[in-house]
């Protein structure tokens, strides 16, 4: 004990506190202070119109169990999370192969398929419900001429999650296309070579060198993926505002409601305090076997 | 020895100094911002006296907000010592600041919002009763009644009126031709209406058209004007009518012409249903008279009827956006002054020929000036007729988002039946209503 009390007061690892305490106070007063806040006020019955707020211990997780509305964004997360992650993975692994094919004109097409990620969410969103509009819309008069027949998509139960999943994935396929292609310039030539030698046909490589070769990768866009899809919210609050009868209503904007329509602070904070371990859970879980395949 | 004990010193030196440059930056922050409102205060009383600057948030973002700052200019050069700064956000955004800041004892003096807020703020005490307003130059009886019971909570005023309106059936006349009805005679009837809409609805082919388009969220609420028409009604005296059966019978009468003769697209936001209305692919809407001025600049060739009379008598939906104070004012004499001005007959005369709305006040139904004006005397004359949705509901917002708006998007959009899907919202009102 004794030793490492003076150990801890050596001087460079004092010189490292120092140099860490700027990063760390605005990082506790502007991240952490709000966060264990919120988990405080979780505990409160904290609505800010009214004049008293009280201790109520779990009763907000309590009501919470047992509010349809809240289980309903659980599930339409779920919804959301289980389409959108895979279908985004495949199509921009795809894209990546695709793009790293040497021909001519893929610099365009890689900042091309780009462009969408560094667009604002919410400025693609609004751009989005114009061209999916069944009565104004661009895309539905194109269908139409061609015959096709067209969805009221964002104003159907059925068909608007499918929907805003196919406009966050649109969006979102660059960005993992880029980290896939940093992927694939990692897998050295000469293991294509040898399995050339070896008879490999182009799908036999692509299975047998380039997913096992890209596993490390993979784990990192599949847990950057699904975390962010836990979050979604841009793009629900402006193209459907978790619509029609709440079938986009997704867990943050569930606490977005709350908070800051119906301002009941603790009930929110109570389901955002869930999410947060629900988010720590999965990452968790993620890591462990993203350790897992690294040993091995 | 030295020079690694210098090194320390040196960065905790700069550390030190850093944070004391963060800290002070914030610091200045803060300040800044709580001068902002008293700063050019004690510089303009150091010249002319006692200047009083009022802080005033609203939503005013509409076609109709450059009337609205005229006559806040119009009220800064008439008063020496009052000035008016004027914050406009969007709705949303000003709904989710106002309680916070008032909380915490800033926020600003006065504010406008929807009157089905009243209730709330008032029950919470962060807006201040406003009695002594009404008895001086402005009474009562100069107010549409619908109108004065709504800015009143448990017999206290709680604020002035910062405009008045009505929903009319806006109807394009083209349309009305092409589908053989006389543009110049509107249907006065619901059977009338019906056949109209009917008439002018085309629902196979390539250029599909609505008779009329009805919007069921994010919308000013154009239902309640479909059941109030059969004489059914929502909440009355703090009991649930969803059951009432006119309520149930508009209910299917309604929702019958959306199912079954595609008269809307179901799902529709109000500025959806504005964009049908305005592209010329519905015949008829039903709206307040913020979308004249639209409507005409886009060049479209319509007019403004009285909302056809039901079998339970004439009905239409009146809204307003209310003026109040904040609990945290110290000005609240400049704050009447300045609600006194606004409702004057010459403010609202302005206020009427600038933005399309018919004056808050029923006094003025004689004015000539209004009266030249076609659609401001038109609205204005419907005022008699108007109700107020939910009125007097501390938790509106929830009982329209939770009980009503779902109901209806369940009939109409997911085509469920029109008596269990009542029952379902009627046990979630009665749940609503005794305050969960």
């Amino acid at each position: 004990m004794h030793t490492k009390r003076g150990k801890w007061l050596l001087g460079q690892e004092k010189t490292a506190l120092y140099f860490l305490l700027p990063s760390f106070l605005v990082l506790g007063l502007f991240v952490f202070w709000p966060i264990i806040n919120s988990f405080i006020l979780s505990f409160y019955n904290w609505n800010l119109f009214d004049v008293v707020h009280p201790f109520v211990g779990l009763d907000n997780y309590r009501m919470l169990m047992q509010d349809e509305r809240f289980w309903n964004s659980v599930y339409q997360t779920g919804y959301y999370t289980l389409l959108s992650v895979p279908i985004g993975i495949v199509l921009s692994l795809l894209l990546a192969v695709l793009i790293k094919l040497p021909l001519r004109g893929m610099t365009f097409f890689k900042a091309i398929y780009f462009l969408p990620v560094i667009s604002s969410f919410a400025v693609i969103a609004i751009i989005w419900s114009f061209l999916l509009d069944p009565d104004i819309g661009l895309l539905s008069y194109y269908l139409h001429e061609w015959g096709i027949p067209v969805k009221d998509w964002l104003r159907n139960p059925d068909w608007a999650m499918p929907a805003v999943i196919m406009v966050a994935v649109w969006k979102n396929i660059g960005f993992n296309m880029v980290i896939f292609l940093a992927g694939l310039q990692e897998i050295p030539e000469s293991v294509y070579e040898a399995s050339k030698l070896d008879g490999a046909g182009p799908v036999r490589r692509f299975w047998s060198v380039t997913l096992p070769m890209l596993r490390h990768t993979l784990l990192f866009v599949v847990i950057i993926s699904v975390i962010s899809s836990f979050q979604v919210f841009d793009q629900v609050y402006v193209m459907t505002r978790g619509g029609p009868v709440f079938k986009t209503e997704t867990i943050v904007y569930f606490i977005y409601h709350y908070g800051f329509e119906e301002l009941d602070m603790g009930y929110a904070s109570s389901a955002s305090a869930l999410l947060f371990v629900v988010v720590l859970l999965i990452t968790l879980l993620q890591l462990r076997i993203f350790k897992f395949n690294e040993t091995n | 020895m030295k020079i690694k004990g210098y090194g320390k010193m040196t960065a905790l030196a700069l550390i030190l100094s850093m944070i004391a440059l963060l800290t002070a930056a914030c610091g200045n922050g803060s300040n800044n911002k709580g001068n902002a409102g008293s700063s050019p205060d004690s510089e303009a009383s150091a010249v002319t006296g006692e200047k009083v600057e009022l802080t005033f948030w609203n939503g005013f973002t509409g076609p109709d907000r450059p009337a609205y700052e005229a006559l806040v200019q119009k009220f800064n050069d008439s008063q020496p010592n009052i000035h008016i700064k004027m914050d406009i956000t969007p709705w949303d955004t000003l709904l989710a600041k106002l309680p916070t800041s008032w909380v915490t004892g800033e926020g600003p003096d006065m504010a406008a919002f929807s009157y089905s807020l009243i209730p709330k703020y008032a029950k919470s005490n962060l807006i201040l009763p406003l009695d002594e307003l009404y008895k001086g130059d402005l009474k009562e009886e100069m107010f549409p009644q619908g109108l004065t019971k709504v800015l009143k909570y448990e017999g206290k005023w709680y604020a002035a009126p910062a405009n008045f309106a009505t929903l009319m059936l806006y109807y394009n006349k083209d349309l009305f031709k092409a589908a053989g009805l006389d543009p110049e005679k509107p249907p006065t009837t619901w059977a009338e209406w019906q056949n109209a809409i009917v008439q002018t609805t085309k629902t196979s082919g390539n250029d599909k058209q609505y008779g009329l388009v009805l919007a069921d969220h994010a919308t000013i609420p154009m239902w309640p004007i479909l059941v109030w028409g059969n004489g059914g009604d929502f909440v009355a005296e703090g009991q649930s009518k969803m059951l009432d059966p006119k309520t149930v019978e508009a209910f299917k009468v309604w929702s019958d012409l959306v199912n079954n003769k595609g008269i809307t697209p179901t799902g529709l936001t109000g500025a959806e249903a504005d964009k049908l209305f305005q592209s010329g692919k519905a015949a008829m809407e039903m709206n307040g008279p913020w979308m004249t001025a639209g409507y005409t600049a886009a060049g479209l060739n319509y007019d403004v009827a009285p909302i056809p009379v039901g079998p339970g008598g004439p009905a239409t939906l009146a809204d307003s956006v209310a003026l109040v104070a904040g609990r945290n004012t110290k000005h609240k004499a400049e704050i009447l002054a300045f609600m006194k001005f606004w409702n004057s007959k010459e403010s609202q005369e302005y206020l009427s020929l600038n933005s399309g709305f018919p004056p808050t006040r029923s006094d003025m139904l004689d004015n000539e000036k209004l009266k030249e004006n076609a659609f401001v005397s038109k609205f204005a004359a419907t005022s008699s007729s108007a109700r107020f949705y939910l009125s007097g509901l501390e938790n509106y917002a929830k009982i329209n988002d939770e009980a009503i708006v779902p109901a209806i998007q369940f009939m109409t959009i997911n085509k469920k039946n029109v008596e269990e899907t009542l029952q379902n919202a009627d046990k979630t009102l009665l749940g609503l209503l005794s305050g969960k």
